[in-house]
């Protein structure tokens, strides 16, 4: 029963804010236990190198441990069945030899963190220092210091993704269009960075590790098997994350030895990241090199794509999934909602002196959005034709749904001609040609770009197999429980880390049990009160753990109706449940009074009912390949020639996600997103000199969007419910982030066409912009 | 060690401090006042935002020895605030909050900018915020409950 107040549909305000609001969050480093002492690692600072020694002064012995110390850790190791995946061992403090700047070496403990880091200065270190592998193309196949030494190339994995035939497209075409992209190395920097604390239990015999993650439950799977405990004896908790946008939904060698720490140590072991460690040790990301050719008739009509794809994937690959489905998402994303019908696409990822790779919001799509998006432009610039022309040209159509594309992926639902349509009226696309025809009275160049993606979410069990996953992130649970008081507690295994997910769960039970959302608490991220799941990532949870909530609690509700038909004396097939009431002909009783008698009065039970109020679902969606969303993204750009500064003028987003369970959400969603992918597009970048020293450790040198360089984005909607899941609901939380590198730099192109200048790579600094625009202008200029 | 004697949300508090102690260690470790938080420790990301003798400073930057004889205010330290209730009910009606991590500073910011009448377009708003970051919402919301705030706070006080 649809409720417009709060069910299904409602933009209902947040029951997160006040606690936030008022400075009562508990992130990890909020949480204080008496006795705790601070960590403070000893990291490398070479790129690569052999450790011939580590020297502990004598006063500091016992404060100092390396991995000679905990001979119970194991090194992570990642386990893939795919053809040919390498997976190299990575011992949480390093034993022999370093493979970045920031691996950690050495633990140190002190009263606070200050003194902590005074220990990790006295600690010293030998190294033999070794030849960086820093530039992914040039070394995949060998360098004179390989990474792993007997591997003999440079290489996690090398695949080739075909279909059709890529000659015959050559053979064909009219048009041929060849570019090489870049999209820079970048971090996924949460406001938050990364913590761990971690005690023993002695009452329960467990160690508690609370940390920053999106993933409790996958995390304490690996501190189990890596410290040889029995998983009864861990408990993970994740309080209130600030932000992960991927890198906190992997596991990382700091949880491994804070858990170990506290398991030698008596009393509570802390380690809180700052930001220039996070930028040196969490999840780096991107960092995609293209080459591609797009062959077209001359109507615009692509008929085939040939790309070489190079991902740096830094030294180790993160546990669960390592380093390999970047570059593979990349390769089947890149072909994007088109009617493509020959392609190819080799697709390496290898091994370098960086910090290890990881997901980031998008994960490989904002660079195949960039690819295929660019690659439009320029076919319609080669035959004379407006960008968009091209685009509807080769959009899937409505009638072909669902339709797989020459990537293998699966579109299910939607009209994606229309959200190129909408958007451009957003943008109000006429008034923008029209003010390019005038010359500004700053001499500033007026751009105008599009790009439209389709977005894979809440991918299941048939996706991660054909990944060769060990792990399969294929379901998620909830354990519905209604009190003694008709009160509802939702425990789910997902993590919410700012989407809003307590509000939009409760929705969800909301909707079924007819119960207000304010007498519903959702419990997540903690390994102790909720059934295995997977976390928050992959644009995920709402489908997956919505629809868990949405089973739970109509199993709930069914065993309200029977107690309630008992109560009021008439038959199930006449009760409803709405209002907190379940309802008969004759009359109603409360949720309240049904709880009652399922806990306290059970002499008022019908027969075979048993008592309490309590189900546990999971939910995976009917195709677990994944339920596509997707959107069109348009800005509006000027462009200083002079000083190649980009300023964005406009922003619109026209994006279909399917049922919205909380439209004021799912919009925060999208303009966070889109802000991020902006960072992407234009600021965020993490360079590494030959030597492999990373150029940006604090945030004066990583710039990150402000509020200042935003425009207002604008969004418009169109709803296409997907059959394949509860409510008709799609993934969406990743989407804002895919599309702006294209959108931005096809608008920085059509700003500079009386140029000719192109920028592929991001981020689009104005030094890209100034060397685009003398490359264009020629040696003379 | 050196004695220190400040005002913390209105109350008095002796301490004996190390030198090199931040007022955001200060507060978060020996106060226990986490709503003020660490993003960056290098003032750049404004988490740590709080009002020394009335105005806003980076926590992570300032020593706490350098608190002695001054006041300090902490998203703690609010309560009846008519700016501060308001630009909360703001940000929970507008969603201009997600993980919550910026919020507490972001609101002391905020405050700040109304209070000196420098939120009247929203190109003041954005321009003021230069110095808090929000990885989370993108900063629309944000202005959008900040200009709702000086509408309200500027049609009860039209002087001020």
């Amino acid at each position: 029963m649809p409720d417009d107040r709060y069910g299904v549909g409602a933009s209902l305000l947040r029951r997160e804010d006040d606690r936030h609001l008022h400075g009562r969050g508990q992130f990890v480093a909020d949480v204080k236990l008496p006795g705790t002492m601070d960590i403070a690692f000893v990291r490398s600072p070479h790129a690569h190198a052999r450790i011939r020694s580590i020297t502990v002064p004598p006063e500091a012995r016992g404060r100092v441990f390396t991995a000679a110390d905990l001979p119970r850790v194991k090194p992570i190791r990642v386990v893939s069945h795919s053809t040919g995946a390498k997976s190299p061992p990575w011992p949480p403090l390093a034993t022999d030899k370093v493979r970045y700047v920031g691996e950690a070496i050495a633990a140190c403990i002190a009263p606070s963190r200050g003194e902590a880091e005074d220990l990790a200065n006295a600690v010293s270190v030998d190294f033999e220092i070794l030849d960086a592998v820093i530039d992914a193309p040039r070394d995949m196949r060998g360098s004179r210091h390989p990474m792993h030494e007997h591997w003999g190339d440079n290489l996690y994995i090398e695949h080739m993704l075909q279909g059709g035939d890529i000659d015959a497209a050559a053979r064909a075409a009219d048009v041929v269009v060849t570019r090489e992209f870049r999209m820079q190395r970048q971090s996924g920097a949460p406001l938050e960075c990364r913590g761990v604390l971690a005690y023993r239990d002695y009452r329960l015999d467990e160690v508690v590790v609370f940390a920053s993650t999106q993933t409790p439950h996958t995390v304490r799977v690996a501190l189990a098997e890596i410290l040889d405990i029995e998983e009864r004896c861990i408990r993970v908790v994740a309080p209130d994350v600030g932000g992960g946008f991927g890198p906190k939904a992997r596991l990382y060698p700091e949880e491994i030895i804070l858990a170990a720490l506290a398991l030698e140590l008596d009393h509570p072991v802390r380690w809180i990241e700052d930001r220039s460690e996070h930028l040196l040790t969490t999840a780096h990301t991107r960092d995609h090199h293209y080459k591609v050719t797009a062959y077209a008739d001359r109507q615009g009509l692509i008929l085939g794509v040939d790309a070489e794809i190079v991902v740096d994937a830094g030294a180790y690959g993160l546990w669960p999934q390592g380093p390999y489905h970047e570059a593979g998402m990349v390769a089947r994303a890149l072909p994007g909602p088109y009617t493509i019908p020959h392609y190819r696409a080799k697709h390496s990822t290898v091994a370098t002196n960086k910090t290890p790779l990881g997901p980031y919001r998008g994960v490989g799509r904002p660079g195949a959005c960039f690819v295929i998006e660019r690659l439009i432009d320029e076919i319609a610039r080669a035959i004379g034709h407006e960008p968009n022309e091209v685009r509807l040209l080769n959009l899937v159509r409505p009638e072909q749904m669902p339709f797989t594309t020459i990537g293998g992926m699966r579109l299910d639902s939607g009209d994606y001609a229309q959200s190129v349509r909408l958007c451009a009226e957003l943008l109000d696309m006429p008034a923008i040609r029209a003010r390019q025809q005038r010359s500004e009275p700053d001499s500033r160049l007026i751009g105008i770009g599009f790009a439209t993606f389709a977005e894979q979410t809440a991918h299941g069990a048939a996706e991660f197999a054909a990944r060769g996953a060990s792990i399969i992130p294929g379901f998620e649970s909830c354990t519905a429980r209604i009190l003694t008081d008709g009160s509802v507690v939702l425990m789910v295994g997902i993590q919410s880390h700012g989407q809003g997910l307590e509000t939009a769960l409760s929705q969800v039970a909301a909707e079924e049990l007819g119960i207000d959302p304010a007498r519903i608490s959702v419990r997540h991220g903690d390994t102790e009160s909720t059934a295995f799941g997977f976390g928050t990532f992959a644009s995920r949870s709402m489908v997956m753990s919505g629809g868990a909530v949405a089973r739970a609690s109509r199993m709930l509700r069914d065993k309200l109706c029977r107690i309630g038909a008992h109560l009021l004396q008439c038959d199930v097939a006449e009760v409803r449940c709405v209002d907190g009431l379940v309802s008969g002909p004759q009359g109603s009783v409360t949720i309240a009074e049904i709880a009652k008698v399922a806990h306290l009065r059970m002499d008022g039970l019908p027969q075979g009912v048993d008592p309490l109020l309590d189900a546990t679902a999971t939910y995976e969606p009917a195709i677990s390949t994944g339920v596509y969303s997707y959107a069109t993204h348009g800005a509006v750009v000027a462009v200083d020639p002079e000083t190649g500064f980009v300023e964005l003028l406009d922003y619109a987003v026209a994006e279909d996600c399917g049922t919205m369970v909380n439209p004021m959400l799912v919009e925060g969603q999208i303009r966070g997103g889109v802000v991020q992918g902006i960072g992407t597009a234009l600021f965020e970048e993490i360079p590494y000199d030959e030597a492999g020293q990373p150029l940006a450790g604090t945030l004066a040198d990583y710039l990150m969007p402000g509020a200042a360089e935003m425009p207002a984005i604008k969004i418009g909607h169109l709803h296409t419910p997907t059959p394949h899941t509860e409510y008709g609901m799609k993934g969406m939380g990743e989407g804002g982030a895919v599309a702006p590198p294209a959108a931005i730099a096809n608008a920085v192109r059509d700003a500079l066409s009386s140029i000719g200048a192109e920028v592929n790579e991001t981020p689009i600094t104005p030094r890209r912009v100034l060397t685009a625009i003398k490359k264009a202008r020629g040696p003379k200029a | 060690m050196s004695a220190i004697r400040l005002q913390i949300n209105g109350a008095a508090v002796t301490d004996d401090v190390p030198p090199r102690l931040s007022l955001a260690d200060f507060l978060r470790e020996r106060r226990n006042l986490t709503g003020t938080h660490l993003g960056c420790e290098h003032g750049v990301c404004g988490a740590c935002t709080v009002l020394v003798d009335g105005e806003p400073a980076r926590s992570c930057l300032m020593l706490a020895v350098a608190c002695d004889e001054r006041e300090v205010t902490t998203i703690e330290g609010f309560a009846g605030d008519p700016a501060i209730e308001a630009l909360r009910r703001n940000f929970h009606r507008h969603h201009a909050l997600q993980c919550g991590f910026c919020t507490p500073a972001m609101l002391i910011t905020a405050r700040d900018l109304i209070l000196r009448q420098r939120a009247g377009s929203e190109r003041e708003i954005r321009d003021a915020l230069a110095g808090n970051i929000c990885r989370c919402t993108g900063y629309t919301n944000i202005v959008t409950a900040i200009a709702e705030t000086a509408k309200e706070i500027g049609k009860e006080a039209p002087n001020a």
